[in-house]
């Protein structure tokens, strides 16, 4: 069966849905009796009038030689195709949530309404003659909420899970992933000033700005932490990553109301290490339970902290955290296999 | 430089169209740019077309990169400040092959209106460009025969020629090629019943239907030359081919009007390895002249079969032409250095 995944793109531009994608046909085309391949097609949504070009170009895009269509994200999914099916990781959320929120980039204005009804109207148009939608819970809640719509709840798996194996239980705790101010490292890195056993704390990933990666650098700088807190800024390579979640005591991630388990997440527990978050942090609170698979604490400096000592100070029970962190997380079968087998199912 | 390639494509479908584009970025890489490659889809369907062309024509890539290359129709209809076309084929079938029994629609007044419409958007949006190079001199021929438009040749390389090497020169004549009815694998099969020396034929590739490749070894079998004629019927690894060539006498290539000279022509050449070719060839023979690096035959069995007995019997002409052919390719810039040069001035 010939696949072909339909995703949007800016040129030049490469983030998380970038390598899903590729994941996603890579995965596909290792399933034996499937051909897959990817379509980009470019997309820009400024100034928003585009939006109206955008979506014609899609809809009256042809097919040929294809099975199954996969579409991603809007408005590349409009593209029109007898079997359809959508791995929904994005609507053009300006039209929905983000246009309740004040964050979108279509004014409100009669123009403006309009190009948030065609938006809206093409996705309505589509999404009957879908197979089937998958999606994460968020999304698939956005969908029903704005469009009437029911997705299935699929996560995205770990791209390189063989990566994170685990490995032996070391004397610091480490917080990966995307570094700026709604992912919190700064309190963490404060909270390293109250702690009082002897641990340290990493911090790696790439920094949004340079002002958040300055930010994490000058509390280290006040309150003089050089020696318990490495920061490790940057595009690092995935096995760099792998090796400091393998290698910790213990994993720590705080982001405000993420949508979902998160990347962070799933790393830290394939490797069997308990999580430390807050009670603000979103979709995390699924799989990290406070005194079961990890620790939730109030987001403030002193309760992280003594947080802290708690999983240092009786190693023994933060190790049986991360072992029932990985329990839990392999009995929700998020595996590649099972998520290709879902797709074509 | 930010450099965007695109060009349509057919899903699941290699061939020439794609190894142009896909060679040709990984040498920009190499040269140090950052590129983008797009490929999208289009269906050449006379009733949705235009509509297509009109998406095609939508799509604003004007501020994502300092230059555009497009290859394959209609990808030229994309706009671009530095558009720079590497033209490989018209939509033929509205060119030079209207008066075929190819034609796609009725030679009456709608149908002859569509033929119109193809040349003005063609026309409309070649002339846009800041310059045109073709693959082929047909190519070029046929752009200012149909759309008085002036361009450039500029011969494609192979990925990697350096690859290619010379071991001498046995008594087979190779012909690594995709195994179609236009290609005439069934002429040099012919050609050979006729030789009047033990020259041998090796016959390499795959084929889009399996029926050709049963003719074929149904013909061989007739004609009692299964001793002297080996078909290899699959898909041959470039090492493979590297090596099938570097023993041989000579290679053959006898398609049928083609427009370029086609990859297996280029192959010999780098190998040292003189051509055996057809008057009726096409583009081949912009790269072969006759005697000199290789022969070029009437398309009749006995015509090729004289020239077979020649490459046979007289091996120090064979192997000189053979130094030829590649001294040929050096005469004509067939580099990527020349190549990345051209279309980056």
């Amino acid at each position: 069966m010939k696949v072909l995944v339909l995703n949007n793109m800016v040129p030049f531009l490469r983030g998380g849905a970038e390598a899903l994608a590729d994941e996603i046909v890579r995965r596909l085309n290792a399933t034996k009796g499937i051909q897959a391949e990817l379509v980009r097609i470019p997309f820009k949504w400024e100034p928003v009038e585009r939006l109206i070009d955008e979506i014609l170009i899609c809809r009256t895009m042809r097919l040929y030689n294809t099975d199954l269509m996969i579409g991603l994200k809007f408005p590349a999914y409009l593209v029109p195709h007898t079997r359809k099916r959508l791995w929904l990781l994005h609507q053009f959320r300006q039209a929905y949530d983000l246009w309740d929120t004040e964050q979108s980039n279509i004014p409100k204005t009669p123009p403006g309404h309009e190009i948030r009804q065609a938006v809206i109207e093409a996705d309505n148009r589509c999404f009957p003659d879908c197979e089937k939608i998958l999606a994460t819970r968020l999304v698939a809640n956005r969908l029903l909420h704005y469009n009437g719509f029911y997705a299935e709840i699929m996560m995205a798996p770990l791209n390189d899970p063989e990566l994170f194996i685990g490995g032996d239980y070391g004397s610091y705790v480490f917080c990966g992933g995307r570094i700026n101010a709604g992912k919190r490292q700064h309190l963490l890195v404060e909270a390293m000033r109250f702690t009082r056993s002897n641990i340290r704390l990493v911090v790696a990933g790439p920094a949004d700005s340079p002002a958040d990666a300055a930010r994490l650098q000058e509390l280290v700088e006040r309150y003089n932490l050089n020696d318990r807190v490495y920061l490790d800024l940057g595009f690092l390579p995935r096995e760099r990553i792998a090796k400091y979640v393998n290698e910790a005591l213990a994993c720590a991630y705080l982001p405000v109301d993420e949508d979902s388990v998160g990347y962070v997440t799933m790393e830290a527990f394939s490797a069997a290490k308990t999580m430390l978050t807050v009670s603000d942090s979103g979709g995390l609170l699924d799989l990290v339970r406070d005194g079961d698979t990890g620790l939730v604490v109030q987001p403030d400096p002193e309760s992280l902290a003594a947080a802290i000592d708690r999983l240092a100070s009786n190693r023994a029970a933060t190790i049986e955290m991360g072992k029932q962190g990985r329990l839990r997380w392999s009995g929700m079968n998020v595996t590649w296999p099972a998520t290709i087998e879902r797709l074509l199912g | 430089m930010k450099i965007v390639l695109v060009s349509s494509f057919v899903p699941f479908v290699d061939g020439g169209g794609r190894f142009i584009v896909e060679w040709l970025e990984r040498k920009l890489l190499e040269h140090g740019h950052e590129v983008e490659r797009i490929y999208l889809p289009f269906v050449e369907d006379p009733r949705d077309m235009f509509a297509q062309m009109v998406a095609y024509r939508l799509i604003d890539l004007t501020e994502s990169c300092d230059r555009l290359i497009a290859f394959r129709p209609p990808s030229y209809m994309l706009r671009h400040p530095c558009k720079i076309l590497w033209f490989i084929h018209h939509f033929r079938f509205y060119y030079d092959l209207w008066n075929t029994e190819y034609r796609p629609v009725p030679d009456s007044v709608s149908g002859r209106a569509i033929r119109e419409t193809v040349l003005a958007a063609d026309n409309a949006t070649l002339g846009e460009a800041r310059h045109i190079f073709t693959n082929s001199r047909t190519v070029s021929d046929r752009l200012r025969q149909f759309n008085g438009i002036d361009s450039e040749v500029l011969y494609p390389p192979l990925r990697d020629p350096e690859r290619f090497r010379c071991d001498g020169y046995g008594d087979e004549i190779v012909c690594v090629s995709r195994i179609e009815h236009h290609k005439r694998q069934h002429l040099l099969i012919e050609a050979l019943s006729h030789t009047k020396t033990p020259v041998k034929l090796r016959l390499c590739g795959v084929s889009s239907s399996g029926l050709y490749g049963s003719e074929l070894e149904e013909l061989t079998h007739r004609l009692g030359l299964d001793e002297r004629v080996i078909i290899e019927y699959r898909w041959i690894t470039e090492e493979e081919k590297i090596d099938r060539i570097a023993p041989a006498l000579a290679v053959a290539y006898a398609p049928l009007d083609e427009d370029s000279y086609g990859y297996p022509s280029l192959e010999g050449s780098h190998a040292n390895k003189a051509i055996l070719t057809t008057t009726d060839s096409g583009g081949v023979t912009e790269l072969v002249t006759d005697s000199i690096n290789g022969y070029i035959c009437a398309p009749q069995p006995q015509a090729l079969a004289e020239g077979m007995d020649r490459l046979f019997r007289d091996k120090t002409r064979t192997s000189a032409m053979g130094r030829a052919a590649y001294q040929r390719i050096l005469d004509l810039g067939i580099t990527w250095d020349n190549v990345i040069q051209k279309l980056l001035t």
